[in-house]
């Protein structure tokens, strides 16, 4: 560790070289967005940026960076920049750079010289081993920067010279045709360098040794956590934005403009007409709409939550407060955790074997509820009894004492005190089971576009009578659509049965879309709850 | 414990004769009117069930008998009632993970039996399944070879592995011990929304933006890859890594992490040293169940692969996507029956106990480092 004098002597350079690298850092950056940018085709990579061809510039850059972390390995090693290096840049570093330029001598000795198999694997570990080498002996500032810093450099003339250009094509040669090409290529390996030239940099701007790793380490942890969020900010955004305009399509607000609904004997307009919701998909619309498969999503949720949760919380309940820890609540625990990673495709199955034969024969929402309950059952058995676990032993000890029943105690304290987590682990739950396709491919699915006159009415549809099984609903007896499984025969449909549906493509994307607002409101609404909950128990 | 640990028999008999005497006290401390209401309710839901199982429109009557004894129970003897029915939720719990096994094995059976070969004249059945490499359900010779399937789910998990494990892992790293608190409470709804997003519209997503992206990019003939199906699916399996990972370098005490920084090390010389060497089987849990979600996962594949079982050529040509266990269920479940519905199940069959095996294998890592680290504590 450095010294408080050693710090104040070299304090005036530090300040300098600590710029070049955190502008070698910057530079890295800027290299990662622009080949990103590429890879994404928002740019070409013939287009000229600033009179330049964009291969160039990538390359040139590459170079400089290149350059830069190298001189500033080196300039440590020498004693110019201040640092605190380790004596070896460390295994995972070495064992890193040596099979990466494994690879890439091995792939110039093949496909640019041409050179057999045997010529190949020498070439290969001749690199490979130089690389490794070179990171492994000498001192860290030159172990973690040279071969980084070399590849870039090399990157960079490939691309400057042309031998990877513009026009460049591997063709791989496989019985089912497959190459690289330039498009894709140039950008990702710029990619792949900046990467690494970066975290060089980064490890050079924090002085090496521990402090070094330190930086290094954290830029790409930064990094891939906002690629995380990125990715989700661009998938979110961009079903959006396909999806706006056919779901406001013929959007229509004021008085009298919507249909005509009777609730409780009051026939009344509803002051919105909303199309893509309200109506079914038919010949005669103007617009078509996915009203069925809207209220078959309803109800499927419905149906699960009535079959699930009384179930699962009173599981949950036995196991943490009557059963006693043992062979029978490891069972129990190992059962659940075992449904709850079983695949949904899984469940499809096991619908179709045990339900559909035994529920009329024939795909039901009925049959689509059950094994949608089935997926949820594990979910609230193991959120309920980790909310009620939660609950302090004292609460249950001081009803004890006031000598009530032990189901008392469950019903009054633990069950209110453990609901928060309950309800917060049963919205999470829905929203998963929501945006299930695969269990309601296999036991509910109806046809591809439904019109509004499928529209399911459970309620509507009981029937009392005389013979068992006394109650009947013949709604819930057929199929029906749901919001993923329209979406998923929307997809596969083909021509013939979509063919009522004139703007196809907007009307998958509003599809995909109003799914998508369904789900994450769910989720929303669920982790909106868990915040609410714990910041008044934080108050408490 | 007064049971002799060295012998099972007698340890077996003491079980049993404690049983008995709390089955005794417990009838004769119960009112009888409740016992025989309980007994009733018992009986009844289990007949309703024989006729659920029977196919017997008579299931409505045991069943309404059920609900009567249970409705008079809770209003006489609420206590006992209570505790029988949890008992209940919690047995058919457990009876749902039975049916499952139960009844996807049974329509299993048919195409295993028809795939039996003879080794050295011992029947060995299921095995033309696993040697044959043809999916061919309607031209003869008519064979069902899993094998094109079991390649497609190998490669499509090994790629999401190598997606999410990786980012995974950091992602969790972060949440857990880098992430200043504003950003985490940012972050980790987003890592919990991601796993929100519905399959389909991933599926969706890559059908219509990557697949022909890819096609064009690779110049590869048609459409469906396998590469990025598993990158697909690696993001849909990364939520799962994330929360699990974290759970468990959570569950690292924080006496531990302070010990190390109180040496002078930095924040990552104690990830990389103190944190995760500990949460090490925790986080392997969590890559485990990622390797399940990814195996399980079934609409992007569907959506997004030529749904023509087939090898690739050569085998590790991941450009070409023919079809995973998965999509082969989703894709052909409509116009299968008899034996190729049967063997649609066989592939349900090795998707649910391969799955069933990560998921307890990763419940044994749990407990044991949960273990470990109270001991260390």
């Amino acid at each position: 560790m450095a010294s408080a004098t050693d710090t104040a002597l070299v304090s005036e350079d530090t300040t300098e070289t600590e710029a070049v690298a955190a502008g070698a850092v910057g530079l890295a950056a800027v290299l990662f967005a622009l080949s990103l940018a590429s890879v994404f085709e928002l740019v070409t990579i013939t287009d000229p940026v600033a009179g330049v061809p964009m291969v160039a510039l990538l390359g040139g850059l590459l170079v400089v960076l290149g350059f830069a972390v190298v001189t500033f390995g080196v300039g440590s090693r020498l004693g110019y920049v201040a640092t605190d290096p380790r004596p070896t840049a460390g295994l995972l570093a070495s064992g890193t750079f040596g099979l990466i330029w494994f690879v890439v001598g091995g792939l110039v000795a093949s496909q640019t010289l041409g050179l057999g198999t045997a010529g190949w694997v020498v070439a290969s570990l001749v690199t490979g081993g130089a690389a490794f080498a070179v990171s492994a002996a000498p001192r860290e500032d030159i172990g973690s920067t040279l071969p980084a810093g070399a590849l870039a450099v090399f990157a960079g003339v490939v691309f400057l010279t042309g031998v990877i250009g513009p026009s460049w094509v591997w063709d791989l040669g496989w019985e089912q045709q497959a190459s690289f090409n330039a498009e894709f290529t140039i950008p990702v390996l710029t990619a792949f360098c900046s990467l690494l030239v970066g975290w060089a940099a980064a490890k050079a701007y924090g002085g090496f040794g521990a402090r070094g790793r330190h930086i290094g380490a954290y830029v790409l942890v930064y990094l891939n956590a906002i690629s995380i969020i990125a990715l989700l900010f661009l998938l979110v955004a961009f079903t959006v934005l396909k999806g706006l305009p056919g779901l406001f399509k013929g959007l229509a607000l004021g008085a009298g403009a919507g249909p005509e609904v009777t609730l409780v004997g009051v026939t009344f307009s509803l002051p919105v007409s909303w199309p893509f919701v309200m109506n079914g998909v038919a010949l005669l619309n103007d617009v078509n709409g996915v009203l069925p498969a809207i209220v078959g999503t309803i109800w499927l949720v419905v149906g699960a939550v009535l079959f699930a949760v009384p179930l699962g919380i009173g599981a949950a309940v036995f196991i943490t407060e009557y059963a006693d820890r043992g062979r029978f609540t490891q069972v129990v625990e190992i059962a659940t955790n075992g449904l709850w990673s079983t695949p949904s495709i899984v469940f499809g199955l096991f619908g179709l074997a045990f339900l559909v034969p035994r529920l009329g024969n024939r795909k039901s929402l009925l049959a689509g509820m059950l094994t949608l309950g089935f997926m949820l059952l594990p979910l609230v058995v193991i959120t309920s009894r980790e909310s009620m676990l939660a609950v302090p032993d004292e609460y249950r000890d001081a009803s004890a004492a006031l000598g009530v029943t032990k189901w008392q105690t469950v019903r009054s304290i633990v069950l209110p005190a453990a609901l928060p987590g309950i309800v917060t682990g049963i919205i999470l739950g829905v929203g998963r089971i929501a945006g299930e396709t695969a269990p309601i491919l296999l036991t509910m699915s109806g046809s591809v576009a439904p019109p509004g006159s499928q529209t399911v009415d459970v309620l509507g549809g009981f029937q009392l009578q005389s013979a068992p099984p006394f109650v009947t609903n013949p709604e819930l007896m057929q199929a029906t659509s749901a919001l993923p499984y329209q979406l998923y025969s929307l997809i596969t449909a083909g021509v013939g049965e979509s063919s009522n549906i004139s703007a196809i493509d907007e009307f998958r994307w509003a599809t995909a879309l109003i799914l998508l607002v369904v789900v994450l409101g769910f989720y929303a609404v669920g982790i909106a709850t868990r915040y609410y909950f714990r910041s008044k128990l934080q108050h408490d | 414990m007064n049971v002799l640990p060295d012998s099972d028999g007698a340890g077996l008999r003491a079980t049993a004769r404690r049983g008995l005497r709390r089955g005794r006290d417990f009838v004769d401390e119960t009112p009888p009117d409740a016992l025989v209401t309980v007994t009733v309710a018992a009986v009844s839901l289990l007949a309703a069930f024989a006729g659920f199982l029977a196919v017997s429109s008579l299931t409505a009557i045991p069943f309404a008998v059920f609900l009567v004894a249970t409705g008079y129970g809770w209003l006489r003897h609420q206590e006992l009632t209570a505790r029988v029915l949890t008992l209940t939720t919690t047995v058919s719990t457990i009876l749902v993970l039975g049916l499952i096994l139960v009844f996807i094995f049974a329509e299993a059976w048919p195409t295993v039996q028809y795939a039996t070969v003879n080794v050295f004249g011992v029947p060995i059945p299921g095995l033309r399944l696993f040697i044959e490499t043809r999916w061919s359900p309607v031209t003869p010779p008519i064979q069902y070879s899993l094998v094109p399937m079991i390649h497609g789910t190998v490669l499509v998990t090994i790629i999401a592995t190598a997606v999410a494990a990786p980012l995974g892992v950091a992602a969790a790293l972060f949440l857990s011990e880098i992430a200043p608190r504003t950003v985490r409470e940012l972050v980790k709804p987003g890592v919990e929304i991601l796993a929100g997003i519905p399959s389909i519209v991933y599926g969706f997503i890559g059908f219509t933006i990557l697949s022909p992206w890819a096609a064009d990019q690779f110049d590869i003939l048609g459409q469906g890859t396998y590469l990025f199906v598993g990158i697909v699916v690696g993001l849909m399996a990364l939520p799962t890594v994330v929360s699990v990972a974290e759970d468990a370098l959570n569950s690292v005490p924080e006496s531990m992490k302070s010990g190390s920084l109180a040496l002078g090390t930095t924040d990552w010389q104690t990830m990389t040293s103190i944190t995760l060497p500990a949460a090490f089987s925790g986080v392997s849990a969590a890559v485990l169940l990622g390797v399940g979600r990814a195996i399980g996962e079934t609409m992007a594949a569907t959506v997004m692969l030529r749904g023509s079982p087939g090898l690739t050529k050569p085998l590790y040509n991941v450009f070409y996507g023919n079809d995973t266990l998965t999509s082969l269920i989703a894709a052909n479940y409509g116009d299968a029956d008899g034996l190729q519905l049967s063997a649609l199940f066989v592939a349900g069959v090795i998707l649910f106990v391969t799955v069933l095996f990560l998921s307890i294998g990763s419940q044994y890592i749990e407990a044991r480092m949960r273990r470990k680290l109270g001991g260390a504590e």
